[in-house]
């Protein structure tokens, strides 16, 4: 199976992934923030601009249109809930309120829905261009609690051990089962999840073993060597300020 | 450098009342290649994790002058190098070359040197070329050499086996036994197969039931043939069987 769930074209070279992934994540949560404090509501100048800087980032990335898409569509039901339930519970609540600002309630909808996805698209555009270890190891150095970026590096590596564990018994239950649906069935497929969390949790018992016997002391290390260099903060800088420049001047 | 053991009436148990190990004592050289062998339940997997401190009973252990102890896990995971029986159980990162440098990472070695260390370990097992496979792409055999290169690349004193062969094709147990019969270091090897054992190693106890009930050259103690069934590791079968093949 696959194991690169959310880095797999960090092994691409380009401008975006030659960054340091300290200066990636200043750039790209300032980034966010820049968008989501964005005050002018049905205005569609501003997130056109704000659009093809982003677009511009993401083809330097040189990371496929159709996986952003891709990834883009996993959290699209989330954003167009939200972008849909504004409008809607303030029909609900203010009816007559709602039917005299249509126009601006409709606009801040949709604002929410621009706001959530260019916001995706850096995170995905993030962790696209860099191994996920990177990006923790990267969170360490800027002081995130080491608690938070160990657990999400477990976390990571688990879900493969699960996944793994999950096709095994899979395989094993696929061979002794027919082919149609039937209520013994479904009982079989309860029993294998139960058996999946019980062998996944035994497996990962020994996996730390492992990583006891070989000197882990609770946060992972990283090989690659990154220093700070000037093409990292002007490339981030630049990106910062067109941004902002959108965000004030147009 | 490798380094000696000594193990002084260790006792150990997962719960309450059931003993997995009882009282064992084991004196092991340093350089020497020490087999331990047993049916399975019988605690040889158990006795290799107090090696390193990841378990802990009742009782001494000593590797070289320095006691198996909270206060000194840094130096003993140093020392001694543990390859478990399943190779994915021991390659967890995303790559060959970062689960290699896992180790020397851990032990605060800079990362430039680490990369030629990576280098060397993985050279040595006839593994160039890997470094940026992920360790599921490879054959059982190969994962089995990366899971030895990560322990390797720590240079322990002591390499402590865990079933090695028990998952391998003839040829592979072959090559394997070839590699371990290079390495410099005390080994220790624990095994349900006891034949590898007896061609590789200078010494063998038999563990049942948590107790040592013979130590001593391995050829002399398989012999014994009464010893051997008593222990659930008669070998007459394959005898017979080879006498058969070969008469």
């Amino acid at each position: 199976m696959r194991h690169d769930l959310a880095d797999r074209y960090s092994h691409l070279d380009s401008p975006v992934h030659r960054l340091d992934p300290r200066i990636k994540i200043i750039a790209a949560l300032a980034g966010i923030l820049i968008i989501v404090s964005e005050p002018r509501y049905g205005e569609p100048i501003p997130f056109l601009f704000y659009s093809s800087v982003v677009i511009i980032v993401a083809a330097f990335s040189k990371v496929p249109p159709v996986y952003i898409l891709k990834r883009l569509l996993i959290v699209s039901p989330f954003i167009l809930m939200a972008a849909f339930f504004y409008p809607l519970s303030v029909y609900l609540s203010k009816s007559e309120f709602f039917l005299e600002n249509r126009q601006i309630i409709i606009s801040a909808g949709l604002t929410i829905l621009f706001k959530s996805f260019l916001s995706v698209i850096i995170l995905i555009i993030l962790g696209s261009t860099e191994k996920l270890h990177r990006l923790l190891h990267a969170l360490r150095k800027l002081k995130m609690p080491s608690l938070i970026t160990t657990i999400s590096a477990l976390l990571y590596r688990y879900v493969f051990l699960i996944a793994d564990e999950a096709l095994k018994t899979s395989r094993a239950r696929e061979s002794r089962t027919p082919g149609h649906i039937r209520t013994g069935r479904i009982k079989a497929m309860g029993n294998q999840v139960a058996v999946i969390f019980l062998r996944s949790w035994e497996r990962s018992q020994f996996i730390y073993k492992s990583m006891l016997s070989r000197g882990f002391k609770g946060e992972f290390p990283d090989m690659e060597i990154s220093r700070l260099g000037l093409t990292d903060i002007v490339f981030s800088g630049l990106f910062i300020i067109l941004l902002l420049l959108i965000r004030i001047f147009l | 450098m490798a380094a000696g053991i000594k193990i002084e009436k260790l006792s150990f148990s997962y719960t309450p009342g059931k003993e997995v190990l009882k009282s064992v004592s084991l004196d092991i050289l340093p350089g020497e290649k020490f087999g331990i062998v047993g049916p399975s339940g019988s605690g040889k997997s158990t006795l290799l994790l107090h090696l390193n401190g990841i378990l802990t009973g009742e009782g001494k252990i000593r590797i070289g002058e320095i006691p198996v102890a909270k206060s000194t896990l840094s130096e003993i995971r140093r020392l001694v190098g543990l390859v478990f029986q399943n190779p994915d159980d021991q390659l967890f990162n995303p790559t060959v070359e970062e689960d290699v440098a896992f180790g020397p990472l851990n032990f605060g070695m800079a990362p430039e040197e680490v990369k030629d260390r990576v280098r060397e370990t993985l050279e040595s097992l006839k593994l160039n070329g890997f470094e940026k496979l992920t360790p599921h792409q490879l054959s059982q055999g190969e994962r089995q050499r990366v899971a030895l290169a990560t322990v390797l690349s720590i240079r322990p004193g002591i390499i402590a086996f865990d079933e090695p062969f028990s998952s391998l094709d003839p040829s592979m147990v072959i090559q394997l036994m070839e590699i371990i019969s290079s390495l410099d270091s005390t080994l220790v090897i624990t095994s349900q197969l006891v034949l590898p054992v007896i061609a590789l190693c200078d010494r063998m106890a038999i563990l049942k039931n948590g107790r040592i009930i013979a130590c001593g050259p391995p050829k002399q103690l398989a012999r014994d043939t009464q010893l051997m069934k008593s222990s659930g590791l008669d070998l007459s079968f394959y005898r017979d069987m080879c006498r058969e093949l070969w008469k």
